[in-house]
């Protein structure tokens, strides 16, 4: 790390911080002043300063604490699949075989779809009288009779979640397959020496030499997952019987109902949840600096 | 010897790709036959292959008010210009946090990763009056100008995880042949960090692509991107299954061939010589 | 006052931020950063293209008209902008009209509006759903119709009952915000090959109603799942429409929806699906999967409007017909409403109200409700050729002297977005009891 009191970082950083300033700093510190007002738009009159009130309020609902305990599942098994998932992915396209370039590129379909055509097309799959994993569930064998998979509490939510799955998937395909190539070959080689096989090389020599990565998309793709909303919300728009609204699509239809006070609310208790998450990272992340 | 590596290239390779192609292509496959079969095929007993194909639907979507080709131009043209600006703008900053340390460092960086926290839709009222104030609404400027906002912290955050894994070494060594910093970045950093910026833009690309809430906002209909686009074949009467498959494989189409090209860049750029060098 | 204190704060803090990223531009400039960022964005506004803001004159003659609306299909689309089109060549005074498509987005429309409006946005008229009229008239953004609707000849070629329902969604006695354009009334779809293969006639009671629906309800091939079931129960968004009808079919209302006569409306509503009469997949089910439902076979009945009858005829041709809501305790039909509004923010309110008045009885009305099916509130378009040979408006116009709206109050939209399909989704899987579930929607509009 280099000099201290230079102006060159500030110039470097300065494009960044002033689009974003320009952008969201208003908006935001609107928002954060909207948490502490009962402020409906729906009854524009009523709107006052109330303190604490919103957050004592949010506590009291029972659906409050149902969409947070649905955001953890959410983005729990959202996010942990797609790591599993797009690593396996990454390592294996990191291989080289015929056609690759080809296979590369088909991968990153579910990523380009537009999030309002991947919650219809799985909704439409999911169908329970028309749709195509019940046919095929039943051509295998597995299922005798169809099953309303959106249309009941204990199987929406699970399947909302595979369709984020496929969604996220090629993100950490992606990136972490540009992580691979900045593996220094010789390591490999080094390890071939000793004799390790491709387990250990994984473990002692791949994944320690991305880290950075993985921790830094892991955390992107939490704080993405955790405030997403179009896929289920084009499929199940938080139900049946809210058993798949999480705390950001309720957020989002607070929002949407114009009850503005209790929506910032809400995103504010969420902001906060990930800012404990990245706490860590960015702990490790400064400590090494030093 | 060579046998087993046969095997093992099958169950270690082949086998897994091609199960996780399955799961990725499936609903691909899905959306185009629906886009090509007659609407009957729809409804009833499921079939796997369509009873006739038509590419009638992909014909509609330019010959009426769709006007697919302008969302098709629309989008192109505001994600290009965010990904260029984007990319410019994160490189920059991500170098000077991985490479200098000065006051405020870890604020800003703190910040940076806090941007996106916000669910968009809480903002929008306020953001519409800057935009309007700016006189950008209904311009593909508007959008950039959001995008940005948003895609900025994450690259920021990606190509600082990138340039944390590489080897620090490489830079020194061009410092000590007498580099100065700038020419070492240009000439260092920047081929070695190809893959990393290839993937960074392509995720730039991609989320403004397929972004709707500040697209609905702040475009008309001359503006429009393919999301809204899109979104006008779901009305109250239904789902316009037929545009609305074919607008997706139209989406998803030239993307994949855009990245069937930039994936070359995806290749190795370290090799062990860069590193002795 | 809220609005203006926060405008200003808006406005101050985004020149303020201006200029600071003018002075960053500046610095940027003696460095050789190739900045491509924001910076210059500010510098360059002139990029705009928008022909909109352009300054608008007071008076109607060469007024423009900026007309926010959307469309159901892409046919819809193109027949507004044919109106639009004839509308801007044939009105005498000049106006023009500038059509601007936004996506309907699940009722998201009228958000996207209001956030537009309240944002700023040079919109003088938009496409209108009822429920949306407190929320706008709360903040005051919707022009009163009333020193036009004083002068406008138009006004008896309209019914009383649906002035008054536009009257009432403003909740002020005084004046009328939205303004008439077509209407959606509901009834009943039932298949006759299926009522002869049931044996039964078309119900005329209410109990009748629920009879039929368990009648129809087959298993063809004796595998102990129905092939066909007796009613396609709208268990998703929308659905309190066609509950609406089971609730005052026992004698219940809206307005107290914890008597016992709505708790036993809703109670049947309950039954049809947990006794099996209706498709497993109910609890979700909004309008796209009770027609796709109808379609296929699948269900012998489900409720909806005219404007699924044009695809209804194509898939059946004659083995389709329709029933109104047959009478029970009491009796109810939703009569939805599409209108047009003017906000009080546009300029050219004379020219915006000749444009919806064109909408809501001229040559515009006869275009858009003979092109959609959705049918016409003008009297004389009603009584037209076109209306009176059509069996599912027959049956739309015998629903309309029983045809309501579900209490309008600034509560409104949110109920029926969320807390209704929920709700009812919670009584149908058997996580409350009728009872419960009435008193939580009850308390959920009244709050």
């Amino acid at each position: 790390m280099v000099k201290k009191r230079s102006i060159y970082p500030y110039l470097l950083v300065a494009p960044a911080v002033l689009t974003i300033l320009l952008v969201i700093f208003v908006p935001v510190l609107n928002a954060i002043l909207m948490s502490f007002q009962s402020y409906d738009l729906r009854r524009p009159q009523e709107i006052a300063f109330i303190g604490l009130e919103n957050y004592r309020a949010i506590t009291e609902n029972t659906l409050f604490w149902g969409s947070l305990w649905r955001t953890f599942a959410w983005v729990g098994f959202g996010v942990g699949f797609q790591f599993i998932f797009g690593f396996i992915l990454a390592l294996l396209l990191n291989h080289s075989f015929r056609g690759r370039g080809v296979v590369r590129a088909v991968s990153m379909i579910p990523w380009v779809t537009p999030g309002v055509l991947i919650g219809l097309m799985w909704r439409w799959m999911y169908d329970g009288n028309f749709g195509v994993i019940n046919d095929l569930l039943n051509r295998l064998g597995i299922l005798s009779t169809n099953i309303p998979f959106l249309s009941q509490v204990e199987t929406a939510l699970p399947s909302v979640i595979i369709a984020i799955v496929w969604q996220g998937i090629p993100f950490f395909a992606l990136m972490i397959l540009a992580a691979l190539q900045g593996v220094p070959s010789d390591m490999y080689e080094a390890a071939d020496m000793d004799g390790a096989n491709k387990v250990q090389k994984l473990f002692f020599i791949t994944v320690p030499s991305i880290k950075n990565t993985i921790f830094v998309t892991l955390l992107l793709r939490v704080i993405w997952v955790a405030n997403s909303v179009d896929i289920i919300f084009t499929m199940t728009e938080g139900g049946p019987a809210w058993s798949t609204q999480t705390l950001s699509v309720f957020i989002f239809n607070q929002a949407n109902s114009l009850n503005l006070g209790i929506a910032s609310t809400m995103a504010i208790v969420l902001a906060i949840l990930l800012v404990l998450v990245t706490i860590p990272y960015l702990r490790i992340s400064f400590r090494k600096e030093d | 010897m060579k046998k087993q590596s046969i095997l093992s290239r099958i169950f270690l390779l082949y086998l897994p790709l091609i199960a996780i192609l399955l799961f990725i292509l499936f609903p691909f496959y899905w959306t185009f036959i629906t886009s090509v079969r007659p609407a009957e095929d729809l409804l009833g007993r499921v079939t796997y292959w369509p009873s006739s194909v038509s590419f009638e639907a992909y014909r509609q979507l330019f010959t009426t008010t769709v006007d697919f080709f302008a969302a098709i131009r629309n989008s192109f043209i505001v994600a290009a210009l965010t990904t260029a600006v984007s990319l410019t703008v994160s490189t920059l900053a991500g170098y000077a946090f991985s490479r200098y340390e000065f006051i405020g460092k870890r604020a800003l960086m703190t910040m940076f990763l806090c941007n996106n926290m916000f669910p968009t839709v809480l903002l929008m009222i306020p953001l519409f009056t800057i935009m309007r104030t700016l006189g950008f609404l209904h311009t593909p400027w508007s959008l950039v100008l959001s995008y940005t906002t948003f895609t900025i912290p994450f690259s920021v955050w990606l190509i600082l995880g990138f340039l944390k894994d590489l080897p620090m070494s490489l830079e020194e060594a061009a410092l000590v042949d007498g580099c100065n910093r700038r020419k070492a970045f240009l000439k260092i950093i920047m081929p070695v960090l190809g893959p990393c910026l290839v993937a960074t833009g392509v995720y730039i690309f991609m989320t403004s692509w397929n972004e709707y809430t500040f697209a609905m906002m702040f475009t008309n209909n001359a503006t429009r991107t393919i999301p809204v686009a899109l979104r006008n074949l779901i009305g109250q009467l239904g789902v316009r299954w037929d545009l609305l498959t074919a607008g997706g494989i139209l989406t998803v189409i030239p993307v994949c061939i855009m990245f069937f090209f930039a994936q070359k860049r995806l290749v190795t750029g370290l090799t062990a010589g860069a590193v002795k060098g | 006052m809220k609005k203006k204190w926060l405008k200003r704060l808006v406005v101050v803090a985004t020149t303020a931020i201006m200029g600071l990223s003018l002075l960053a531009g500046c610095g940027g400039n003696d460095t050789e950063t190739p900045d491509g960022g924001a910076a210059e964005n500010v510098e360059t506004p002139d990029i705009s293209e928008d022909t909109a803001e352009t300054p608008d004159t007071p008076a109607v003659d060469g007024a423009t008209v900026q007309f926010r609306y959307w469309a159901d299909t892409p046919e819809f689309s193109q027949l507004m902008q044919d109106i639009i089109t004839y509308f801007n060549e044939t009105n005498t005074s000049g106006i023009t009209v500038v059509g601007e498509e936004a996506p309907w987005d699940g009722g998201g429309f009228a958000e996207n509006l209001f956030n537009s409006v309240m944002g700023g946005a040079d919109i003088d008229v938009a496409t209108w759903r009822l429920s949306s009229t407190p929320l706008f008239v709360n903040n005051d953004l919707l022009a009163d119709l009333t020193p036009f609707l004083d002068t406008w000849d138009g006004v008896s070629d309209i019914d009383g009952n649906i002035w008054a329902n536009m009257r009432e969604a403003g909740g002020r006695e005084d004046a009328t915000f939205v303004m008439p354009w077509n209407l959606q009334i509901l009834y009943v779809y039932y298949r006759p090959s299926i009522f002869e293969e049931a044996g039964i006639e078309v119900p005329t009671t209410y109990e009748e109603f629920l009879a039929a629906i368990e009648a129809t309800t087959i298993d063809r091939d004796g595998d102990g799942t129905p092939d066909v079931y007796g009613f396609g129960l709208r268990g998703g968004p929308g659905g309190q429409e066609p509950w609406g009808s089971f609730v005052h079919g026992r004698g219940g209302s809206f307005e107290d929806m914890t008597s016992a006569e709505s708790i036993a409306g809703m109670q049947d509503f309950i039954d049809v699906f947990q006794n099996g009469f209706a498709p497993p997949t109910a609890p979700s089910d909004g309008f796209s999967e009770i027609i796709d439902n109808f379609h296929s076979g699948l269900t012998a009945m489900t409720i909806h409007h005219t404007g699924s009858s044009g695809g209804m005829e194509e898939v059946f041709g004659d083995d389709v017909s329709a029933f109104p809501f047959p009478a029970g305790a009491g009796r109810w039909t939703s009569m939805a409403d599409t209108s047009t509004v003017i906000f009080e923010s546009s300029e050219n309110k004379e020219a915006a109200f000749e444009w919806v008045s064109f909408l809501a009885t001229g040559e515009g009305q006869r275009m858009w409700t003979e092109g959609t099916g959705n049918i016409p509130v003008s009297g004389t378009v009603q009584a037209g050729e076109f209306f009176q040979n059509n069996r599912f408006v027959q049956a739309s116009i015998e629903s309309q002297g029983f045809g309501g709206v579900i209490p309008i109050l600034d509560t409104t939209p949110e109920w029926i977005s969320t807390i209704f399909p929920n709700t009812i989704g919670q009584a149908l899987l058997g996580q409350v009891t009728a009872e419960e579930a009435m008193e939580t929607l009850q308390d959920a509009l009244y709050r």
